[in-house]
């Protein structure tokens, strides 16, 4: 990490007098000239009398239209921030999303005018909130499995994002952020270490002192965000370093990051106990990208493995209707491969964040305990006799595994594979047809029930969104979870997840981050979306009704923050004194907040709210045709409380 | 309220991954109801009951139709509900609070568990729900 120094000049003076000079010495001959005869004839006609010169012959053919004004010279014809802009613009960062900020107008205004225009890439997304400019990039990045821009305004607008760095760091997701710094406007807004703030909650930062130093610093942000463990990452941007001339600069060389593979002689043992074993079985966590996601399926299939999934949890894990997910035709495995998940036999499982604990937190802040994280790295339990890990990245490491498969394939063992995967595949379609039936024989509960149950909105909206490409962006835990039951997620972007770090007011901005991602794809976003989590920054409906963008959002509005409700009624109980006024501080009542509106301020197309169940399936459908149409749509549902 | 009795549908409703089993289909119970339904109405909602139990008592982390558990007789419901006075409050919980005498009187507590007793499964038969059978039928089917 580099920290800047003070400077040793004023630095807006210097721009000032440098500014002058610049456009001097970049003046033409006859501007030149211009300027000199005006000096002279000035000095001639007003020398010390403090009588009014006369006009001379040049103000004079002025006056009469017969003279073309003076010929003039931008002191900056190549900003810095132009070459910040072909950085982004090389490494595919296709969004960058801000509350407007006086710290990175240089930036700002090169992505908007930086030829070719308009400029879309990247394209400035328009937020109203530093979180949710950084919320939107964590959902961009589970979906898209690769990172967006957030850029923020120094010290203020960098604590305004601080929750959502926080949410986005322990959910793992990649981000490249800047933090403008302008030290020659307002105090308070800058700092000598601005990332100092969240540094125990970022992968890497950097403060560069120079703009060779800044577009170095650009590429090793996104390489270090997109590296395992991957996560966000800052630097903080100078407002000179945006702003400069720099009409001989380069970009640097570009070198892609290296990902941590797991040793050939590792890939050829997994490779051979994976074709010799007579009932392999692949447990898929969460890859890295959509790649990782295609290249499980590519070994589960040379292999006919059965597999498990998170598909229904979050991103970029097997496909949940896939043949081969799911138990199989026979449970009793002789070999066991995790990927990003333990395996009996073997698991191999990326660098996670306690790695970087040690660098990123010398003053022992220790967030979460995460230099106690559990040995597996945050992804849950850990499996009873499970192997310990090979501390690679997953997705990297595969293409080795399934060129060591095929080389080893054989025509017998083919025939095997087939055979297997036939038998897998007709048991796991057994397993899944029971297990639908039971879930829909409970959803019957309550179905005609008013409020409507959170069972029936998942289950009307299922059938109106199965035929097309699809993501659920939002947690699903608030809400009941029932799509984890009845819907297939089979795309690595199908099920987003929760939060990260189970930082509310996540659920709006990410899922307008997963329409970016969505957008150019014909995909369509769905946001059940809790009514406490909208109320921290709605104002990203605007956002998403701006970028017109393929967002559905629905309100599961239970009218309350319904988790510290149960948790508040229970203590008010066992204190005996009373659960009658549990309500106070956690219910949204007196008056109800009625969201069809909220977004219609917002400039969102919507309705509700809806309580009768009859009415639900048709307002969803009316829901999904506007969005297919890329007018996100609101429709506030009034739900039982769980 | 009545939590405790249904553990393994309750834990994994809290978890957000619903209860999978078939609904609870017990009869509901016969004993005597002395309270006011009506009364009761408006107690379910301002003790918070509906909280856990949904506004019907068919959804939510604690389901009771068809289940009854707690609820065979007033004064099992009553017993029921002083009976958690000496849970400590650590760790924090979605389990069943305790309605202290001096907080929800007996005659409240007979208002609410009349206002229960009126509770009917509202569970249509799968075959009329068109949504569920097209969900089953797409299961059926090779998916996207």
């Amino acid at each position: 990490m580099k920290k800047s120094q003070k400077p040793s000049v004023n630095r807006r003076n210097f721009f000032k007098s440098a500014a002058g000079a610049a456009a001097l010495a970049g003046a033409t001959p006859a501007a030149k000239a211009q300027q000199t005869n005006a000096q002279q004839t000035q000095a001639q006609n007003g020398r010390n009398t403090g009588a009014t010169p006369a006009p001379t012959p040049e103000q004079l053919a002025r006056d009469a239209g017969n003279v073309r004004p003076p010929a003039t010279a931008r002191a900056v014809t190549r900003p810095g921030s132009d070459l910040m802009v072909e950085a982004f613009r090389n490494l595919g960062l296709a969004y960058v999303a801000a509350q407007a900020g006086s710290t990175f107008e240089g930036i700002q205004e090169s992505v908007i005018n930086c030829p070719p225009t308009p400029n879309k890439m990247p394209e400035f997304i328009t937020a109203l909130h530093e979180e949710s400019a950084v919320a939107m990039a964590h959902g961009y990045a589970k979906a898209e499995g690769k990172p967006m821009l957030a850029l923020l305004h120094g010290t203020i607008g960098l604590q305004h994002a601080s929750m959502a760095i926080y949410n986005a760091y322990y959910d793992r997701a990649p981000i490249v952020m800047i933090a403008g710094n302008d030290r020659g406007d307002i105090p308070s807004h800058t700092a000598l270490d601005m990332a100092g703030m969240v540094r125990s909650f970022t992968k890497w930062d950097a403060q560069p002192k120079t703009l060779d130093e800044a577009l170095a610093a650009i590429h090793r942000a996104y390489n270090e965000a997109v590296t395992p463990p991957q996560a966000p990452t800052l630097i903080v941007m100078d407002s000179e370093l945006q702003k400069m001339n720099a009409p001989g600069f380069k970009l640097p060389p570009y070198k892609p990051p290296v990902f941590p593979t797991i040793d050939p002689s590792k890939a050829k043992e997994i490779a051979k106990a994976l074709v010799d074993a007579q009932n392999p079985r692949i447990a898929v966590g969460r890859l890295r990208t959509p790649q990782g996601s295609m290249l499980s399926v590519q070994l589960a299939e040379l292999v006919g493995a059965s597999t498990s999934t998170t598909a229904a949890n979050g991103p970029m894990s097997f496909p949940q209707r896939h043949p081969l997910q799911g138990p199989g035709a026979d449970t009793n495995y002789d070999y066991v491969l995790g990927l990003e998940a333990r395996g009996l036999q073997a698991s191999i499982i990326g660098p996670d964040l306690p790695s970087i604990v040690a660098q990123r937190d010398p003053q022992g802040i220790g967030f979460g305990g995460l230099e106690n994280a559990n040995a597996n790295g945050g992804r849950g339990r850990v499996p009873a006799n499970s192997a310990p890990p090979t501390t690679a990245d997953a997705e990297a490491s595969l293409p080795m595994i399934i060129d060591e498969v095929k080389r080893l394939m054989t025509a017998d063992k083919g025939r095997l594979v087939a055979d297997r995967t036939a038998k897998h595949a007709a048991a796991n379609q057994e397993s899944h047809i029971k297990a639908v039936k039971l879930a829909v024989e409970n959803m019957r509960g309550g179905w005609n029930g008013s409020p409507i149950s959170t069972a029936r909105v998942y289950a009307e909206l299922w059938p109106l969104i199965m035929n097309e490409d699809w993501c659920l962006s939002s947690p699903t835990a608030f809400s009941g979870g029932h799509n984890v039951r009845i819907w297939d997620h089979n795309k690595p972007y199908s099920c987003l997840g929760g939060q990260g770090a189970g930082g509310m007011g996540y659920g709006a901005p990410a899922s307008v981050g997963a329409a970016l991602a969505a957008k150019d794809h014909g995909r369509i976003v769905v946001n059940i979306q809790c009514d406490g989590d909208l109320n921290y920054a709605p104002g990203v409906l605007w956002t998403a009704a701006h970028h017109k963008l393929p967002l559905l959002n629905i309100m599961h509005n239970n009218r309350a923050w319904h988790q510290e409700f149960m948790y508040v009624t229970f203590m008010a109980g066992v204190r005996g004194r009373g659960t009658d006024r549990a309500w106070i501080g956690s219910t949204l009542r007196d008056p109800y907040i009625d969201y069809t509106k909220m977004a219609a301020g917002y400039g969102m197309a919507g309705e509700g709210p809806v309580s009768d169940p009859t009415l639900l399936a048709a307002a969803l459908k009316r829901g999904v045709d506007s969005v297919k149409r890329n007018e996100p749509y609101m429709i506030d549902v009034v739900t039982q409380p769980r | 309220m009545l939590g405790l009795l249904f553990s393994s549908a309750s834990l994994h409703a809290q978890q957000g991954r619903g209860y999978t089993g078939p609904l609870p289909n017990n009869p509901p119970p016969t004993s005597p109801v002395t309270g006011d339904a009506a009364k009761g109405k408006s107690l379910f909602f301002n003790y918070s009951c509906y909280a856990c139990h949904g506004y019907n008592g068919e959804t939510g982390a604690r389901i009771f139709v068809g289940n009854w558990g707690h609820l065979s007789t007033e004064q099992e419901f009553i017993t029921f509900l002083r009976g958690r006075a000496t849970i400590a409050p650590e760790p924090k919980s979605t389990g069943m609070p305790n309605f202290a005498e001096n907080t929800m009187s007996d005659k409240q507590a007979k208002d609410i568990y009349a206002y229960i007793r009126s509770f009917k499964s509202n569970a249509p038969p799968l075959k009329d729900i068109p949504t569920l059978n097209a969900i089953v039928d797409a299961a059926s089917k090779p998916s996207k």
